[in-house]
């Protein structure tokens, strides 16, 4: 957040500006429509992650994909609550929120609440909880700007915040989702096609072990299309990572400057 | 919640290796299924469906509402989910909150469709009265009265079932003669109602892992051993219709493309089963 104000306008990943056009209307068996941004159809947004957007934390993450924009911090590893009992693993306590003009409409973003609880049960997986028993992680999500895909952003993002704290997991977690429109499928949907979706599938995964962690599906869907949904997924989680990994490796490389 | 020795840990987990597990059961049969329609006289539809110590109830209330600006062709439809904390001392307070969220949007997931409304097991046009004036509001409510295990496919057989014993009044619209006011007169009879279509309800399927193996229909305990589980629902045609995946440790994707197939097949003799059980339910009901 702070590079886009600010004079270093290096690597950034330009956002696309809003357009104010109505959305098309999709057709059930219209193959040619043009995406709202004119991606292709398996074609991921621009991805940008950087890490310390926050002093405070432990460990803090930026991203942005297109028009979603989250900021996630991890504080901790801290004493658990008395009121706990005792624990010989860590635990993880997460929480996403959205801003109030996160959304078109003012304060709907606050009907995702069953996020929190999405984003705890992707990460408790990759985390190695038992290098911190009697401790508490806390994983904070602020949705900036809801554009989409917004889960899948903060789970990704959450997991370079991780990493950027040092607290040790066996792999990142990346995490993509695809919108099932009429018979297409496609990648990274924005708002306006999440929208319109007939369903939707959405993969946190960590690519280095090729293990789900997370998988979600609503709607109506063949096995075939599983199938095809989820190699997509697999496959774009796996390129994510890699785009994780090298902000994490840049930002390691600049503090031993 | 369940506290096991050594002893019987190695006990399940080596039962489910060899496929006979501790109640005689094999990986993946279902313990039996009792259905009870019409439990509650002030719901428009309601369950109460057993599996073992799991013991759950499920009403549908409809009330006149007005649809949304954005759909106005369809009804609404919202579930929610209660742990009363008569079946575990877990839930009393804030404890249920947790797991009340997770059965509700899973259950949501697997019921509503789509956004667009595709590939829901609830027709909602067929709840529309007035286009963009009145329309049904069901609100599906559940309860968890006992728990042993499995409540997801417990909830999602009674929500079935209370839907297929739901009776929704017929209404009858006045001749708006001033047709520029906003809500148009109705009129609710109480002797007529009408049917509603289940054919496209799902049923829930949740496959879980306990060792190298997965078993359906998992007891409390069994419960308390397991790695992961994935809760897939699946309709009459064979298609998925929502997906959950529970438990923090990771699955191959593999695993989980050969889950969806077994969950298929598991699927068609819980739906058979679950059907008749509805009908019997349904026939016991209307003898009474």
């Amino acid at each position: 957040m702070a590079g886009k104000a600010g004079a270093t306008p290096t690597t950034y990943t330009p956002s696309p500006k809003t357009q104010r056009k109505k959305p098309p209307i999709f057709k059930n068996d219209d193959v040619d429509w043009v995406r709202p941004d004119g991606r292709g159809f398996h074609q991921c947004r621009p991805a940008f992650f950087r890490t310390g957007a926050v002093n405070a934390a432990a460990g803090s993450a930026y991203a942005e994909f297109g028009n979603t924009k989250v900021i996630v911090s991890v504080f901790g590893p801290r004493e658990s609550k008395k009121a706990m009992m005792y624990s010989d693993i860590g635990r993880l306590n997460c929480n996403v929120s959205y801003t109030t003009f996160a959304t078109p409409i003012r304060g709907q973003g606050s009907d995702n609440k069953e996020f929190s609880s999405m984003l705890h049960k992707a990460l408790e997986g990759a985390i190695m909880l038992e290098t911190f028993p009697k401790t508490t992680v806390d994983v904070f999500a602020l949705v900036l700007e809801s554009g989409g895909s917004d889960l899948p952003v903060v789970i990704s993002c959450a997991s370079v915040a991780l990493a950027d704290a040092g607290i040790m997991m066996y792999d990142l977690v990346a995490s993509v989702s695809v919108s099932c429109l009429g018979k297409n499928i496609v990648i990274d949907p924005v708002l306006e096609e999440e929208s319109y979706q007939d369903g939707s599938l959405m993969i946190t995964c960590m690519p280095s072990r090729y293990e789900v962690t997370q998988l979600t599906i609503t709607g109506e869907w063949s096995t075939p299309k599983i199938n095809e949904g989820m190699q997509l997924c697999l496959d774009a989680c796996s390129k994510l990572a890699n785009i994780m990994r090298s902000c994490l490796k840049e930002a390691a490389s600049a503090s031993d400057e | 919640m369940v506290g096991l020795s050594l002893g019987e840990k190695h006990f399940i987990q080596g039962g489910i290796a060899q496929d006979l597990r501790s109640d005689g059961r094999k990986r993946l049969t279902y313990r039996p299924i009792y259905v009870e329609t019409g439990v509650i006289p002030q719901a428009n539809g309601s369950a109460r469906v057993r599996m073992g110590g799991t013991n759950v109830i499920a009403t549908v209330k409809a009330e006149l509402g007005r649809p949304s600006q954005l759909q106005p062709d369809k009804g609404k439809v919202s579930i929610h989910i209660d742990c009363s904390s008569t079946a575990e001392p877990v839930f009393e307070g804030r404890g249920h909150e947790e797991l009340s969220t997770e059965l509700s949007v899973s259950l949501q997931r697997s019921l509503l469709g789509g956004k667009s409304g595709s590939g829901a097991g609830i027709d909602l046009s067929s709840l529309v009265v007035v286009e963009g004036k009145i329309c049904w509001d069901l609100y599906i409510d559940g309860l968890v009265v006992c728990s042993d295990g499995n409540l997801l496919d417990a909830l999602g057989a009674a929500i079935k079932a209370a839907l297929s014993n739901t009776g929704i009044p017929r209404v009858q619209v006045a001749s708006s003669a001033s047709g520029d006011e906003d809500q148009p007169e109705v009129d609710i009879s109480d002797e007529e109602f009408l049917q509603f279509d289940t054919s496209g309800v799902p049923v829930i399927v949740t496959l879980t892992k306990v060792g190298k193996h997965y078993i359906a229909d998992a007891t409390a305990e069994e419960e308390s051993q397991m790695s992961s589980a994935v809760s897939i629902s699946v309709n009459r045609k064979g298609h998925i219709c929502g997906l959950t995946k529970r438990g923090g440790a990771g699955l191959d994707p593999s695993i989980i493309l050969d889950m969806i197939s077994v969950a298929k097949h598991v699927s068609e003799k819980l739906m058979n089963k679950l059907d008749s059980e509805i009908a019997a339910a349904e026939a016991s009901e209307d003898e009474s």
